[in-house]
């Protein structure tokens, strides 16, 4: 009975659907300055499905118009950015990347009454405001610094020594592993930073090799990463390294050369290629014909996420507004088959359940995952 | 004593590349009075240009070793200093009469021109040199294993400085360009051709900064679109601190630079590198306020 | 006398605009212009260092840092209402210009420009390394409340910018009176030559120093009302970039010329949000614009009457 009131429903309606006035979504990623190139998978992936959604007869019987703007990858930028989405008033926003951005956007649209869901900004205090509005499909900081303790006590390492490069998120998973160590049983062997964008790493591989660890843990980012094993090759020293979520990027791999790279564990949520459901397989092919090639790193696929529970929540609340769309991402969204594994939130707006994994670059260079 | 031999050497490897692009900046700068921020991506621009002839199927395998890569070389010092002369057309002639520090903003407008250019056409993802052709030996020296082409790069910036002092101390357009970074007025009363002069220096200044960006590229693999900035920066912090206008001073900044980096970051803190750079940087103006070869400033192009 | 009309009548052309803007533009663009109006305060205590004294300071955003972590640290350590801080930010900016104009203000031109490159690198740097465990390192400082006025929390950016405007009118008033006082004319002096200034009888060192923290002082200020706007400090807002940006800002306007930085601030901070149709490609079009400008007007958009920046 309730399919054949829909059916007669869209019968009725999906000739007159593309008169309606669209829904609007926000995309905010960093389109320009460092980060890109994670910014532009963002747009992709959610240009995608936007596309997927309209050729599917819309929202609610509405076309869906993605707006995006720009971040720039900076807090005074993302602010602006935010403030520009508001006024246009769109149903939610997707994104953005780094951390720092979405503090600066957080608040603005928390008080425009638009929910956001970010798809990469994975600092703890981002949750920790009561802000009602807000959602991540990405996980939590200090859910991957316990987890980089674990995996640290159990590769058998006993000195271990930590590099960061000075961001707020890298700097910041450095010292939730550095608090852990001790806990495992683990001694500090060095705690040192490299400088973002710069390329020469000898002198703190030279410094890191003096103080003799059994395994270095690198919570930056993986441009540095590259750098860092391949120059570590070159210097003829054979010690392992475990990166964070910003490494699990095959450009990681271009960068350090397979020869360099082979051997590299790195956490991570699942990655692109590991991605099981007929959703993830679907949106995988589909990306493949339009742009050649599937999406280098997970983010932009957590950025699809968040575009898809947003839409499936706004489908729940039958309503573009944002408390309704919020108590549905909260309430009836649960075990949403996501790209990127079932999504639930809890009250805080963080994601459930436990996404780390262990992957590891093998001789060929790819990310593999361990069981 | 061990590290420190190796940290001295990491510092005189960082330091050539500071050194190779601080060439090219104070050329220019002895010249026009010019601080050139487009420099940096000119340098990048070097290295995007060397990544592409070493991918290119017809090109790459023939350009990647030996002989090959001094062609490489000249090629994309060429190509480089084609686009540097284009720049001074477009962006600095017609304000070379104009207030001195017009020109630096014309020049903030050119960098950020340039390196949107370079994230438009070759894209936002860093590129990386192909495997093939990044030289791989390695020689022991004090006990660590130290690349060969970090030794090339301090010994191609030793080469490029000499080649570029003969040239402005021993070739007639040299002396051109001597005369006009003394006193441009007068040189052109003694019938010098000041245009002939300036495009000279910015064919030569934007070839050697495109050259150490293909450097850059062979050694570490990893070129982005923003490298220019930070480079530039860091150049231009060794020009200073050399004297700026000042061939050897150049030089003599950037190894200074390299070292106070790799040297402070080893013995005080990783995390104030940047800090401890600068903070030598005004020490030493404090001591000498045009820096340590500075007082021939007027001399030397 | 008709340019003095011409720039009268403009004035109050641009005054009418800016009261009436809040109430007709979306709100989107009235926060485009209270960032503007942040920026137009930088570049008007800039444009005392840079275009009216001649000093090459490209290291601005170091002041204004100093100023707004003065404002969060405050605020959120002790309580204090977010208005009542902007003394305390002029003076922790004005008397950390003072320690660095002592060793600093004695280099010349392009020197100077270096090493205040440098204290703005430094200044980043220690805040990223949380110096004093003060400024949160990489996160910055946030949770910084509201300001209120007259018993009213100002939220939106309706709401700010009277408050921002108003600091705006405020500081071009008092520069205003101060370029045509003799403190003003004894800068210019120093500027375009400081032997004959010194001849004079013009205490060339004291001017120097004088301005060079007065300027500060008033970009600590500015980044008070940073702080009330964005509610988060961190040390990405204070990086080289923003310290060339105000510079543009003086000098596309036009050195020493109180309107034409005020257009340098609303071109050069307007700019790439009017371009943001452009996406990817808005810096590019932004650099272009930059060049184009400089090129067709090199003395500034709105120079001063007697002559732009030596």
């Amino acid at each position: 009975m309730n399919r054949f009131v829909a059916l007669l429903a869209a019968a009725c309606f999906s000739p007159s659907v593309f008169a309606a006035e669209p829904i609007r979504i926000g995309l905010m990623a960093p389109l320009t300055g460092s980060w890109a190139s994670e910014g532009q998978e963002m747009k992709r992936a959610v240009e995608l499905l936007a596309a997927g959604v309209n050729a599917r007869g819309g929202l609610l019987g509405r076309p869906v118009e993605l707006v995006v703007e720009d971040d720039g990858g900076d807090p005074r930028t993302a602010a602006l950015a935010a403030q520009k989405l508001a006024s246009r008033r769109v149903a939610g926003v997707v994104g953005t990347y780094g951390s720092s951005a979405t503090e600066a956007a957080q608040g603005i649209f928390d008080e425009a009454g638009i929910v956001q869901i970010a798809n990469a900004s994975t600092a703890v205090r981002l949750t920790g405001k009561g802000l009602s509005l807000f959602f991540r499909t990405c996980p939590r900081d200090d859910q991957q610094g316990r987890y980089a303790v674990g995996v640290l006590a159990a590769t058998g390492a006993k000195r271990v020594a930590i590099v960061h490069d000075n961001t707020s998120y890298a700097k910041g998973l450095a010292e939730q592993a550095r608090a852990g160590l001790a806990a495992a049983g683990l001694t500090l062997a060095a705690f040192e930073t490299v400088t973002p964008g710069e390329r020469d790493t000898t002198t703190v591989l030279t410094k890191l090799k003096a103080a003799k660890p059994d395994l270095v843990f690198f919570s930056g980012y993986y441009p540095e990463a590259g750098l860092l094993l391949r120059q570590k090759r070159e210097m003829g020293w054979n010690v392992p390294f475990l990166g964070g979520d910003a490494n699990n990027n095959p450009d990681l791999v271009k960068v350090a050369g397979k020869a360099a790279a082979e051997g590299f564990l790195c956490l991570s949520p699942l990655l692109p290629q590991d991605l099981e459901g007929p959703e993830a397989r679907a949106f995988l092919a589909e990306y493949r014909s339009k742009y050649g090639a599937v999406p280098g790193s997970i983010w932009g696929v957590l950025a699809g996420d968040a575009f898809r529970v947003l839409v499936k929540a706004v489908e729940a609340a039958k309503s573009t507004e944002g408390a309704r769309i919020a108590s549905a991402l909260k309430g009836s969204v649960k075990d949403f088959p996501g790209l990127s594994g079932k999504i639930s939130f809890d009250g805080r707006g963080d994601r459930v359940g436990d996404v780390y994994r262990v992957y590891r670059v093998d001789a060929a260079g790819a990310f593999v995952l361990r069981k | 004593m061990e590290e420190l031999l190796q940290q001295v050497t990491n510092g005189l490897a960082i330091g050539g590349v500071y050194a190779l692009v601080a060439l090219g900046y104070t050329m220019v700068y002895g010249v026009l009075r010019l601080i050139n921020f487009a420099h940096g991506e000119l340098f990048t621009l070097g290295a995007y240009l060397g990544f592409t002839f070493l991918t290119s199927a017809a090109l790459g395998p023939r350009l990647g070793t030996g002989w090959g890569l001094l062609l490489l070389a000249l090629l994309v010092a060429g190509l480089v200093a084609v686009s540097g002369a284009l720049l001074e057309r477009a962006a600095y002639r017609p304000l070379r009469e104009a207030p001195r520090l017009s020109a630096v903003v014309s020049a903030l407008g050119a960098s950020i021109f340039l390196q949107n250019a370079l994230m438009l056409g070759w894209g936002a993802r860093f590129q990386v040199y192909p495997d093939e052709a990044l030289p791989t030996s390695a020689v022991t020296l004090g006990g660590t294993r130290v690349p060969v082409v970090r030794l090339a790069v301090i010994l191609v910036s030793l080469a490029l400085m000499a080649a570029l002092w003969l040239f402005v101390n021993r070739t007639k357009l040299g002396t051109a360009i001597r005369a006009v970074a003394l006193d441009r007025d007068a040189a052109r009363l003694c019938g010098i051709d000041v245009d002939q002069v300036v495009r000279a220096v910015f064919l030569v200044g934007p070839a050697l900064g495109g050259v150490a960006g293909l450097m850059v590229g062979l050694t570490y693999g990893q070129i982005g679109f923003t490298m220019g900035w930070s480079y530039g920066m860091k150049a231009f912090t060794a020009a200073i601190l050399g004297g700026i206008g000042n061939v050897p001073g150049a030089m003599l900044g950037g190894f200074l630079l390299g070292l106070a980096e790799s040297l402070g970051s080893a013995y005080v803190s990783s995390a104030w590198k940047d800090a401890i750079a600068f903070v030598v940087l005004i020490v030493v103006l404090l001591v000498r306020p045009t820096g340590i070869l500075g007082e021939r400033v007027a001399e030397k192009a | 006398m008709t340019r003095g009309l011409v720039a009268t009548a403009a004035a109050v052309v641009f005054a009418l605009a800016m009261t009436a803007a809040p109430f007709v533009l979306s709100t989107y663009w009235v926060d485009v212009l209270d960032s503007v109006g942040i920026y137009a305060l930088l570049a008007l205590s800039l444009n005392l260092i840079l275009g009216e004294a001649g000093l090459y300071d490209m290291g601005h955003a170091a002041f204004f840092a100093v100023g707004a972590y003065t404002t969060a640290i405050l605020t959120t350590r002790l309580g204090v209402p977010l208005l009542l801080t902007l003394p305390a930010a002029a003076l922790a900016a004005g008397l950390f210009a003072a320690l660095v104009a002592l060793p600093v203000l004695r280099l010349r031109g392009d020197y100077l420009l270096i090493v205040t490159v440098g204290v703005g690198e430094i200044v980043r740097i220690a805040l990223v390394n949380d110096v004093g465990s003060l400024t949160g390192g990489a996160n910055g400082i946030f949770g910084i409340p509201r300001p209120f006025l007259f018993g009213l929390k100002l939220r939106t950016p309706e709401q700010l910018f009277p408050l921002i405007w108003g600091a705006v009118a405020l500081t071009i008033l008092v520069f205003h009176r101060l370029s045509a006082s003799r403190f003003g004319r004894q800068l210019r002096a120093v500027r375009e030559d400081e032997v004959a200034a010194e001849g004079s009888g013009v205490n060339t060192a004291r001017a120097r120093l004088t301005v060079f923290v007065l300027g500060s002082a008033w970009a600590g200020m500015a980044g008070t009302l940073f702080a009330a706007k964005m509610t988060v400090v961190s040390p990405e807002s204070f990086g080289f970039w923003e310290s060339v940006l105000v510079f543009t800002m003086v000098l596309l306007g036009g050195a020493g010329s109180i309107p034409g930085v005020l257009l340098g601030a609303f071109l050069v901070a307007g700019l790439p949000e009017l371009f943001r149709g452009l996406a990817s490609a808005r810096m590019l079009v932004f650099g272009l614009a930059l060049m184009v400008m400089m090129v067709v007007r090199p003395g500034g958009l709105w120079p001063r009457r007697a002559r732009g920046a030596s």
